[in-house]
């Protein structure tokens, strides 16, 4: 019993583990302002916000082992063992990554021997290449002599990158357009393109569903476009010109 | 029971339960060591996304880690109060411990959900699996403080914990507190630094 209470009178006070709490908090705070990017802070700080942040998250990491846990008023034997723990799983960490980066082990080379496209994940692509870098990406598709189909009924491109579609027009008689739009929007799209008219190339103009458009272009034309591929998701491609949606479309994978 | 305990003879002159958990956190340590060495180790090196950036929220994740440090304020006070004596006191702020617990666990099972509709899986890619191996391990060890924090508010309740007993509430406490610096440590590395991580060409010599 004369051990418990000599042990309990050297715990921090009432008032003084709320002011423990309130350092924590307060260094909580300062660390997301750190990183919030609406304050703009972080722009200044650069990579020095790393170590900035790491060494407050430490201070916060030493403030709860000494006072809540009472490190700092125990026995020095409890200290050595649990921070002789820390100690190892540091250097398990170090060699972890010595090995992994030092010994050129790469990792990702691996990974990237054996990756499987995203779109597979979910069982609806066929396409079995490797995924590439968020590069550009060029992609040519056709309309099919005078038939109101694409060369294509499916492409794809990787989120982020660069795409640029060279669009051909073998027809003799028809014109064409050839319009990214959101997944299932096809029609909608197209019946609100015709409303556009001839004008707008048969596309809605400033419409929120229309990721990327060429001109429209007359029998044996071609032409170009480039556009960010959006975020990852399936979308579809098709033809505004009227009447032309309900055959000559495709679907437009971003991974 | 645990009056008897701190009478026995030891080899160290320190009583036994305690440094087993001392032992256990310090082997804990290594444990999560191995788990966040793993997680940089393959930081971004994602073939495919989602990415960090396109998913990782920070600021409620910060709501999320005031929580889990606010209830490490009430787990030293359910200390104090065991000493104390006072049982209400005892029963009211190892719940509010449970509960600030829950809470916590409650904004990871949603974050988990967001992030499994958005495409992060286990298997997705290397960003998905050893994000969710290292919070899923750490929100596991919440949970089961939050178990044992219930278990101890019944005991509690029914008059069993007192000056006498506080080892039992102390243990506890030790065991709380550790799994709370743990998000410390994985707040900062993950959320805060690591939250940012674009695809493998955006990393600067990646």
């Amino acid at each position: 019993m004369a051990h418990q209470t000599e042990h309990t009178s050297h715990h921090p006070s009432f008032m003084q583990y709320v002011l423990i709490a309130i350092v924590l908090f307060v260094i909580t705070i300062v660390e997301f302002l750190l990183i919030w990017d609406r304050l703009g802070i972080e722009d200044d700080l650069g990579a020095s916000k790393i170590p900035l942040l790491v060494i407050l998250s430490a201070i916060k990491f030493a403030i709860v082992i000494m006072f809540y846990m009472h490190l700092k008023f125990e026995n020095r034997l409890f200290g050595t063992v649990f921070i002789a723990g820390l100690a190892l799983s540091f250097l398990v960490g170090i060699a972890l990554i010595g090995l992994f980066v030092g010994f050129e082990a790469k990792p990702r080379s691996y990974a990237e021997a054996r990756a499987i496209p995203y779109e597979e994940h979910g069982g609806a692509g066929e396409e079995t290449h490797p995924p590439v870098a968020a590069g550009p990406v060029a992609l040519g598709v056709a309309a099919v002599a005078d038939s109101l189909v694409f060369d294509a009924a499916s492409l794809s491109a990787k989120s982020g990158s660069e795409v640029t579609v060279s669009f051909t027009n073998p027809s003799t008689v028809n014109s064409h357009n050839f319009v990214v739009v959101e997944s299932g929007t096809k029609d909608a799209v197209a019946t609100d393109g015709t409303t556009a008219g001839p004008t707008n190339d048969w596309v809605p103009p400033g419409d929120p569903r229309v990721i990327a458009n060429t001109v429209l272009i007359g029998p044996g034309e071609s032409t170009e476009m480039t556009f960010t591929a959006p975020a990852p998701g399936t979308y579809q491609f098709v033809c505004t010109f009227p009447g032309h949606n309900f055959t000559m479309f495709g679907d437009f994978a971003v991974n | 029971m645990a009056h008897a305990v701190e009478h026995e003879y030891t080899t160290t002159g320190l009583n036994h339960r305690k440094m087993l958990m001392w032992v256990f956190l310090g082997s804990d340590c290594l444990f999560f060591g191995s788990l966040i060495a793993t997680y940089m180790v393959y930081r971004g090196q994602s073939l495919v996304g989602p990415y960090p950036v396109d998913i990782i929220d920070i600021p409620v994740t910060t709501i999320s880690t005031f929580v889990l440090l606010m209830s490490s304020f009430a787990m030293v006070q359910a200390l104090a109060a065991t000493q104390a004596d006072n049982r209400r006191a005892i029963v009211g702020w190892l719940m509010a411990t449970a509960v600030l617990g829950a809470i916590f666990i409650g904004f990871q099972v949603v974050e988990f959900n967001t992030f499994k509709n958005e495409g992060l899986t286990l298997g997705g890619n290397l960003f998905g699996a050893t994000f969710f191996t290292l919070t899923g391990f750490h929100g596991a060890h919440v949970t089961l403080g939050v178990i044992w924090l219930v278990a101890l508010a019944i005991l509690g309740a029914k008059g069993r914990l007192g000056p006498n007993t506080a080892l039992d509430v102390e243990l506890c406490g030790l065991y709380w507190h550790f799994v709370d610096i743990v998000w410390i440590v994985i707040f900062t590395l993950l959320y805060l630094i690591g939250g940012f991580d674009a695809g493998p060409t955006a990393l600067p010599g990646g």
